[in-house]
């Protein structure tokens, strides 16, 4: 069912749904807008065509979370899962709502299933925000998402200046949305023109068909050096990234806790085995691993890619790095160098 | 979208408690701890699952956890045994513990060996140093005479650097007595009144040579005797889907989920730590 939601209504919308939801919504905080809890006197932060810097995974999986909490006298332990809550996440991009259905093949599926990414993940609705203007390190569209996908949402949004029309994909969504006026066929017309218009204003930026293979096979070669080169080894482009899931355990002896931390594959440490030998001694291996993972690795696993496009790695790499262009030139190794030589 | 909630906390330990503990080495740098089980239920949990090969996650809390093969059969009691070397701070501390301290333990962790799948075969054991104690599982749970009969011939060649490093000495001083398995005990250089063999395993290996008929090998070692014993027992005629080794890597949840044990899209914690040398060929060389 579609839906008109004028802007002017939207605050007095959150704040209904409140009574029931905690609903977290992107508001500015310092030079950045994040998710936060939101009150009716929040301002929203819905017109800025990018992502939260801050990825959404961090409301299913903080960046640090005591896991259990211990005795050591005794030996007696406490289990710290959190309780599911009703939550309402509004404003989440597309390609962020995908990168949390990726993550739930790691944490929601199969065996060992994590309580702690179930609990949060039970009861929270995501309500989607389409990009109708998606910025130059946007590339959805090449990683199997795209600027008004519906993957993961309950409901997604296309701004259509005064108004949204909202698109209630799940019941419990049907539900938040169905005090509203229905949506017209012009409007829904008026929608579809936008979001293809969105599609179509990002560029194809590396073709996947056939790319794993072409990576496999020069996963030995010089090339990851050279993409490696000018990286600093610092993180950010996976701590940022939504569908990195890597994490420590480590126990706080001063609290009498176990923490789980995120942790990065780009450190030295993260693989550094008690022996002193290190599968990944450096940034060219650790490079390999990150782009491999997302770019080959998934696709073993789930089959799926396990990039979203998002952008935060580019947007936020302190020397430049782009993983587009990384891609291409490890895509493309294969044929200009090996075979040229 | 998920809805199991109640799934158990898989990052909890179970109690456990320290039976018996000992040294392996005359360096002190092997210590073997022995631990029952606090909970009868855990333990009747543990034993379903566990299959030798697998690994746990010892824990203590403040320290951290530390992944160990375990080193005893099913059969031998209620118990279970870890041969520890002291590496890090959470070894060191391991080997500060003494009979009726506490401890954490998650696991059965890993697949294991197939034992499924070599029924009826012959094993070539193949350990050296440390590595050797899961091997010492298997052994063990190959010579109980409820499951000797589901394999053939039974082979074990087991190196150290020095006989002072050699493990699970009495027991294994009593296998030379068995009529129903070969026992090659090797070690680096020569010491006096040691009159087994003494060499690399790699050589030692060519020497004894293993017939490859109807034979599985299997090979547990530091990474630079695996290097070598790999190829050693291709060219006795091993084809690469009856080599099977175990790995190791730096893990943390042993779950599959905290990502660094990976070496291309396998997790050495849950889809191994045992694999084919097929298996391993396949993989991305990313040891």
């Amino acid at each position: 069912m579609k839906y008109i939601l004028p802007k002017n209504d939207l605050n007095a919308l959150l704040t209904a749904w409140s009574a029931e939801y905690a609903v977290i919504a992107p508001q500015k905080t310092g030079a950045y807008a994040e998710f936060l809890p939101f009150t009716p006197q929040s301002e929203l932060r819905l017109q800025e065509p990018h992502n939260t810097r801050y990825p959404v995974k961090a409301l299913f999986f903080p960046q640090s979370e005591a896991i259990l909490k211990y005795n050591r006298n005794v030996g007696q332990l406490e289990n710290l899962e959190p309780e599911p809550q009703k939550r309402v996440i509004f404003g989440i991009r597309p390609c962020d709502a995908k990168a949390v259905t990726l993550l739930d093949t790691v944490f929601a599926e199969g065996d060992n299933q994590d309580p702690f990414w179930l609990a949060r993940r039970a009861e929270t609705l995501l309500i989607g925000l389409g990009c109708h203007e998606p910025c130059a390190t946007c590339f959805c569209t090449s990683a199997e998402s795209g600027p008004f996908h519906r993957d993961g949402l309950d409901a997604l949004l296309t701004d259509l200046g005064e108004v949204y029309l909202v698109a209630a994909l799940s019941e419990r969504a049907e539900l938040l949305f169905s005090g509203l006026t229905p949506a017209d066929a012009a409007q829904q017309e008026s929608a579809l023109l936008l979001q293809a218009a969105a599609e179509k204003s990002l560029p194809k930026v590396f073709e996947l068909d056939g790319l794993k293979e072409k990576l496999d096979r020069v996963f030995d070669k010089e090339i990851w050096a050279e993409l490696a080169q000018s990286c600093l080894g610092c993180g950010i482009c996976t701590f940022l990234c939504p569908t990195c899931f890597c994490f420590d355990l480590v126990d706080e002896a001063q609290r009498d806790t176990r923490v789980r931390n995120w942790d990065t594959c780009m450190y030295r440490v993260y693989s550094l085995e008690a022996s002193a030998h290190n599968p990944r001694p450096t940034r060219k291996e650790r490079t390999r691993q990150r782009l491999m993972h997302k770019y080959s690795y998934w696709w073993e696993h789930v089959g799926k890619l396990g990039c979203t496009g998002c952008g935060r790695c580019v947007r936020y790499c302190p020397v430049g790095l782009d993983i587009r262009a990384m891609i291409r030139k490890a895509g493309a190794y294969e044929s200009e160098v090996l075979h040229a030589n | 979208m998920p809805t199991n909630f109640s799934a158990p906390n898989p990052y909890q330990p179970i109690p456990m408690r320290v039976l018996r503990a000992y040294y392996e080495s005359n360096d002190r740098t092997l210590k073997t701890l022995e631990l029952s089980f606090e909970n009868q239920v855990d333990r009747v949990a543990f034993f379903k699952k566990f299959n030798p090969g697998q690994f746990c996650q010892l824990s203590l809390f403040g320290k951290g956890e530390s992944p160990l093969g375990v080193a005893s059969a099913a059969w031998e009691g209620d118990f279970v045994r870890f041969t520890i070397q002291r590496m890090g701070s959470v070894t060191k501390a391991l080997h500060g513990l003494k009979p009726g301290d506490p401890l954490g333990m998650r696991g059965p962790l890993g697949n294991g060996f197939p034992l499924a799948d070599w029924k009826g075969k012959n094993l070539v054991i193949i350990g050296g140093g440390c590595a050797f104690s899961t091997l010492y599982a298997l052994t063990k749970h190959v010579q109980h005479p409820q499951n000797r009969p589901e394999f053939g011939q039974l082979t074990v060649i087991y190196g150290a650097r020095s006989s002072g490093l050699c493990m699970y000495k009495h027991d294994i001083q009593s296998w030379y007595q068995r009529d129903d398995m070969e026992i090659h005990q090797a070690i680096d250089v020569p010491e006096e009144s040691w009159d087994h063999h003494v060499g690399y395993v790699p050589d030692v290996v060519k020497q004894i040579a293993p017939s490859p008929d109807n034979a599985v090998a299997i090979v547990c070692g530091p990474p630079i005797m695996t290097k070598f014993t790999l190829p050693a027992l291709v060219s006795l005629g091993f084809p690469p889907e009856a080599i099977f080794t175990s790995l190791e890597k730096r893990m943390k949840c042993g779950l599959g989920k905290c990502g660094r044990c990976n070496i291309g899209s396998k997790y050495i914690c849950k889809d191994g730590p045992v694999f084919s040398l097929a298996e391993l060929n396949a993989l991305p060389a990313d040891i």
